[in-house]
């Protein structure tokens, strides 16, 4: 089994700073953030744009070409409802490091994603979920087998659907989490590969108490088999949990500077 | 359904290194497969064969060996006639008699030879110290100065003298630094690691990552290079991708069943040809194991190791 694929979530346009810098194609606090995450681990970048609706096309260019000209050609995900956007993107991306994610399909209104992952030979994460949470894993699973089947049609290599079991808040479903992880196990006993924003579950929890949470909520998953997550690398802790983990699962060899590395 | 092969070739790669300069200079690693899986892809570049001599000169040879340098009369002589047999890529001279504990002889004399055999030869060079960790500091951080522009490689740091001999050898004079552990996987990972911390370049690192004769818990060794290799290609793991090269001489020349007359074993047959099997069994052993580059002492060795490579790669 390969390393744990931690994707990092910190370009995402809901922070001023990265809204006003995608703005004005400003590249210094965008480049700053991706070398903070690349620097504490992260394999891959997601690009959060936005719904940008007006001018998607041209953002999503520019911030792949950026990011890839100066991190050598670092792999991306790609996180946009615009689907032109991610085509745009997609037409510039360099595929040596990694082929680009797009983030994301679901079974409802979005599957048609996965259609666009197939014909640009992309990652796709599909979300087990069609409209709001699904109510337990016989609907993930049935959603799991619409998006399998459909990326199968278009000639997906089912490996490349990335499935997101949904994580949910801890502070509301605490009685849910168990079935989440229930889930992940399935995709691993189907021999997928599994991804989602794990950190969802700690929501609304006191900033202390959040990496505390995730990190257990990750080494839990990757027990399960879970296979990436869409995460914020600069949380030590997590990071430290999650290449621990590795040398448990045997997916990296040990050595002393384990951590440093 | 007809039956579709799939390549196993990887997406990762071993680091190719250059070593020595000119016409002569070698390219060790660089392959993107298996040892020897060449039905996967070609091997970027074969292994390569390196001859032993030491500082001892003709006196430190097994009698078998010692005919094969009719002639020479210093370890000068030796090194331009090692150079000049059959199959071979590069020479390396072993200091040993800096050995404290040993013949303990100084590093300006044993730097001097260095540098006598350095001049008389344009193959590429390895120097590989006396395996005491404080004297081999010494002897090869010298060694490093006295190559300068050769592209040596530097055998070896260890654990404990890694932070001398990485400095010297990879960073002041930019040689090929060799990284030794004996057999310890964690350990071969962990001084990679450390070098490059230390501001070495990765891609001017070999391994040396320890070995064993055949049948002397050789399969300690198979194992270690077997999971290094697995490691840097199916893992990409960049702190593993440093090609291998092992010295088998030092090892199969230090057993009774290469050393040992007829007289003192009659049945286990004549001694030169035990010796010469002996080298050329466990040299294949760590090719096929992974290694990328051999170190051999007895002329009909290092011919048989280098026709098996060109007839497999």
């Amino acid at each position: 089994m390969g390393k744990f694929v931690v994707i990092g979530e910190r370009i995402h346009c809901i922070s001023p700073v990265i809204r006003k810098a995608m703005a004005e194609r400003d590249p210094a606090p965008i480049l700053k953030r991706a070398k903070e995450q690349l620097d504490a681990g992260a394999t891959y970048l997601d690009v959060n744009i936005g719904p940008a609706e007006a001018d998607g096309e041209d953002l999503m260019k520019w911030a792949v070409q950026l990011l890839q000209n100066e991190f050598d050609n670092v792999p991306l995900a790609l996180d946009t409802a615009n689907k032109k956007a991610i085509e745009a993107g997609i037409s510039v991306y360099n595929r040596a490091k990694g082929k680009p994610i797009v983030n994301s399909a679901d079974a409802g209104g979005r599957i048609e994603n996965i259609d666009l992952a197939a014909a640009n030979d992309a990652i796709v994460i599909a979300l087990c979920s069609a409209e709001g949470i699904p109510a337990d894993n016989d609907e993930r699973m049935g959603y799991l087998t619409t998006m399998l089947e459909r990326g199968l049609e278009h000639g997906m290599d089912p490996t490349d659907l990335w499935f997101d079991p949904l994580f949910l808040v801890v502070k509301g479903m605490q009685d849910k989490q168990m079935e989440v992880l229930e889930a992940i196990k399935m995709f691993t006993d189907m021999g997928l590969n599994s991804t989602g924003g794990l950190s969802n579950n700690s929501n609304g929890m006191p900033k202390h108490i959040r990496p505390i949470m995730d990190a257990a909520l990750v080494a839990m998953c990757m027990m399960q088999g879970l296979t990436s997550a869409i995460v914020n690398p600069c949380d030590l802790r997590l990071m430290e949990t999650i290449k621990s983990c590795d040398v448990f699962k045997n997916n990296t060899l040990y050595a002393d500077s384990y951590l440093e590395i | 359904m007809p039956f579709t092969a799939k390549s196993g070739k990887f997406n990762a790669k071993i680091n190719a290194v250059e070593v020595g300069t000119g016409d002569k200079k070698i390219t060790i690693g660089g392959e993107n497969v298996l040892p020897f899986y060449t039905f996967d892809d070609a091997i970027a570049n074969a292994p390569k064969v390196g001859i032993e001599i030491t500082d001892g000169g003709l006196d430190n040879e097994p009698d078998c060996i010692k005919k094969y340098y009719e002639g020479c009369t210093s370890v000068v002589d030796m090194a331009k006639k090692a150079a000049s047999f059959e199959g071979v890529d590069f020479l390396s001279i072993r200091l040993e008699g800096g050995d404290p504990n040993g013949q303990n002889k100084s590093t300006e004399e044993l730097i001097a030879l260095l540098k006598e055999v350095a001049e008389a030869v344009d193959l590429p060079l390895a120097v590989c110290g006396c395996k005491n960790v404080e004297k081999d500091a010494e002897l090869l951080d010298k060694a490093s100065q006295a190559l300068e522009g050769r592209n040596a490689m530097i055998m070896a740091a260890k654990e404990d003298n890694y932070k001398t001999i990485g400095a010297s050898a990879g960073l002041a004079y930019k040689q090929i630094v060799g990284a030794e552990s004996a057999v310890d996987i964690n350990l071969a990972k962990q001084l990679n690691v450390l070098l490059t911390q230390l501001g070495v370049n990765g891609q001017s690192v070999v391994m040396n990552v320890g070995t064993a004769t055949a049948g002397y818990g050789f399969e300690y060794v198979v194992s270690t290079m077997d999971r290094v290799k697995a490691a840097a290609l199916s893992q990409s793991d960049a702190t593993l991708q440093m090609p291998i090269v092992t010295p088998v001489a030092s090892e199969v020349w230090a057993v009774k069943e290469s050393v040992a007359s007829e007289a003192d074993m009659p049945e286990w047959g004549d001694q030169e040809e035990r010796g010469i099997d002996m080298e050329i069994e466990t040299a294949a052993a760590v090719l096929v194991s992974g290694s990328n580059a051999v170190i051999l002492r007895h002329p009909e060795s290092v011919k048989a190791i280098s026709k098996m490579i060109k007839e497999l790669v």
